[in-house]
């Protein structure tokens, strides 16, 4: 019978911003954090640290002065393993591929437990600075990049694009903020958690138009543990469980932008990589009950959401100015606040949007839990969604 | 050739905040741009033309790849005003960028020639120009 898996544990620090600056007195050490949320993920998900025989870590940022960081931390906690032990890199899609590959050791038979983890520190490296080497991660180096493109600046212009084509409004997009900044009230974990009005996401200074401060993410440091496990594993805890029952994932053969004309809006790596996965699963998009979506900027999580099939096309916005894609709507979409309020520590997003999507599909998630919650999704993605990686989860309680 | 594609050359003050790396390769199409030059790299074999220029192609990986002129004119596709730029650029901020449709089928992203009074449309018509900084060239667009 084929193999299947299961995420059983998860554990996270809030995010925020933890990284110190190199003369700070007291330093954050990435290390201590981490080993603590791996025992708290293990104790979560009701295993043995015997059981454990791959761990998939996300790549640290050049600011963590600590090299080999995953073999460092199997030092730490004493972890002997006989499946993989690897930082794995994707731009954006870093923490997403963590899940993937830490889900493959399972499908491969190299372990019945795994874990997908890691740690991003990178606040107290000023915004202009850390532009420095993100300008460098989308587009041509030599011929976007000297044009001062940065990687938001992709973004804007799908902003600017889907208001055109789609009649949207500056409102609609905005409400999106709202709608997030909503559900991470509700969220521990969450970054910026003070209720946010339409007028003052509106009011906001620009930073890259039509996006002002509150379309975009903040910038943070989080960390995160997931505990993934096979079915046999996982039924053996007697405890509720997400079973992955879909994945999908496409490259679109561009980096950026195609410089054969195409729908740039149409995000067709998404839309590919969801049906794949919604096949996979046997089920439709309609049934998806919640989304937790890698959307750095509201555009791109209206965007997402029509690709996927939560939404129709050209309608996303409207979704959320309408409270579709709220908790208590249609669909809710980025319960935990998504990354322009829940956070967005880039290489590890994904691992909060597994997070989330294991409280929820759990039954956990306290005020901001979707009622049944039976089909959750999550994306992650690099460049302007170029490739796209979807998982499809149901929950077995 | 009598079939080039001449670009109108506008000086620039200052030099290039982020300049592009030359291979023997991209050279050539720096080189000619500095002199007003508009032009890319077509498949010799498959005939498709490619930008930025390649040598080889992304569509037969076929290495017999020709020089050849670009059109002038295009669409603007999309575009936005950047406000928080990387620290090499926050002298030029806040500037617009965009991506344009040129005529000849291919889709390019630029530098936007931007003044208080420009008002950016998709779908408007716009032209290449060249931007001659006082260390090389750069390619931008403006309204026509």
């Amino acid at each position: 019978m084929t193999r299947r898996v299961a995420l059983i544990g998860a554990s996270a620090i809030p995010v925020g911003r933890h990284q110190t600056p190199d003369d700070a007195a007291l330093q954050t050490l990435e290390h201590e954090i981490m080993t603590r949320l791996v025992t708290e993920a293990v104790q979560d998900a009701g295993v043995n640290k015997e059981d454990i025989q791959s761990l998939v870590f996300t790549l640290p940022r050049p600011y963590t002065r600590q090299k080999y960081f995953h073999t460092f931390l199997m030092g730490q906690l004493r972890l002997a393993c006989r499946g993989s032990v690897m930082e794995v890199m994707g731009n954006g899609m870093t923490a997403a591929l963590a899940f993937d590959k830490a889900c493959d050791e399972i499908l491969l038979g190299r372990a019945e437990v795994a874990l997908a983890l890691g740690i991003n520190m990178e606040s107290a490296v000023s915004a202009a600075e850390h532009m420095m080497s993100s300008m460098r991660t989308t587009g041509d180096v030599d011929f976007h990049t000297s044009a001062g493109f940065t990687p938001i600046a992709w973004y804007a212009m799908d902003a600017t694009r889907y208001l055109h084509e789609h009649g949207a409004t500056r409102e609609q997009l905005g409400a999106v903020a709202v709608k997030n900044r909503h559900h991470a009230s509700l969220n521990p974990l969450a970054q910026y958690r003070k209720p946010i009005t339409l007028d003052e996401v509106v009011a906001q200074r620009p930073i890259v138009e039509p996006l002002g401060l509150y379309d975009v993410p903040p910038r943070g440091d989080g960390a995160a543990c997931l505990v993934l496990a096979s079915e046999d594993v996982a039924k053996a805890t007697g405890r509720p469980y997400a079973l992955v029952r879909g994945r999908g994932f496409c490259h679109d053969g561009s980096h950026q932008i195609s410089d054969v004309p195409n729908d740039m809006i149409a995000f067709e790596a998404a839309a590919r990589a969801s049906r794949d996965a919604y096949a996979q699963a046997g089920i439709g998009a309609q049934e998806i009950d919640l989304a937790e979506l890698y959307a750095p900027c509201t555009i791109v999580e209206v965007l997402v959401s029509e690709a996927i099939g939560l939404v129709p096309r050209g309608q996303g916005a409207r979704a959320a100015f309408e409270g579709e894609t709220r908790l208590g709507g249609r669909i809710p979409v980025s319960t935990s606040g998504g990354l322009t309020s829940r956070g967005h520590p880039a290489y590890v997003t994904s691992l909060y949007n597994y997070v989330e999507l294991a409280e929820q599909l759990r039954g956990r998630a306290g005020e901001r839990q979707v009622k049944d919650a039976h089909w959750g999704l999550g994306t992650g993605e690099l460049g302007n969604y170029n490739a796209a990686l979807v998982h499809v989860l149901e929950a077995v309680r | 050739m009598s079939d080039n594609t001449r670009l109108p050359c506008l000086p620039v003050a200052g030099t290039r905040a982020y300049p592009p790396r030359h291979s023997a390769f991209t050279a050539v199409f720096w080189n000619a741009l500095a002199q007003g030059l508009w032009q890319t790299t077509r498949c010799g074999a498959c005939g498709h033309a490619t930008f930025p220029p390649k040598p080889v192609c992304p569509h037969c990986w076929s290495t017999d790849m020709r020089w050849a002129p670009l059109g002038a004119r295009g669409r603007l596709y999309s575009w936005t005003r950047i406000h928080a730029a990387p620290a090499v650029f926050a002298a030029e901020a806040p500037y617009a960028v965009g991506i344009v449709d040129l005529d000849d089928g291919l889709r390019l992203a630029c530098r936007l020639l931007d003044t208080e009074h420009t008002t950016w449309t998709p779908g408007m018509p716009v032209e290449m120009v060249v931007l001659t900084y006082e260390d090389g060239p750069l390619f931008a667009a403006r309204p026509i």
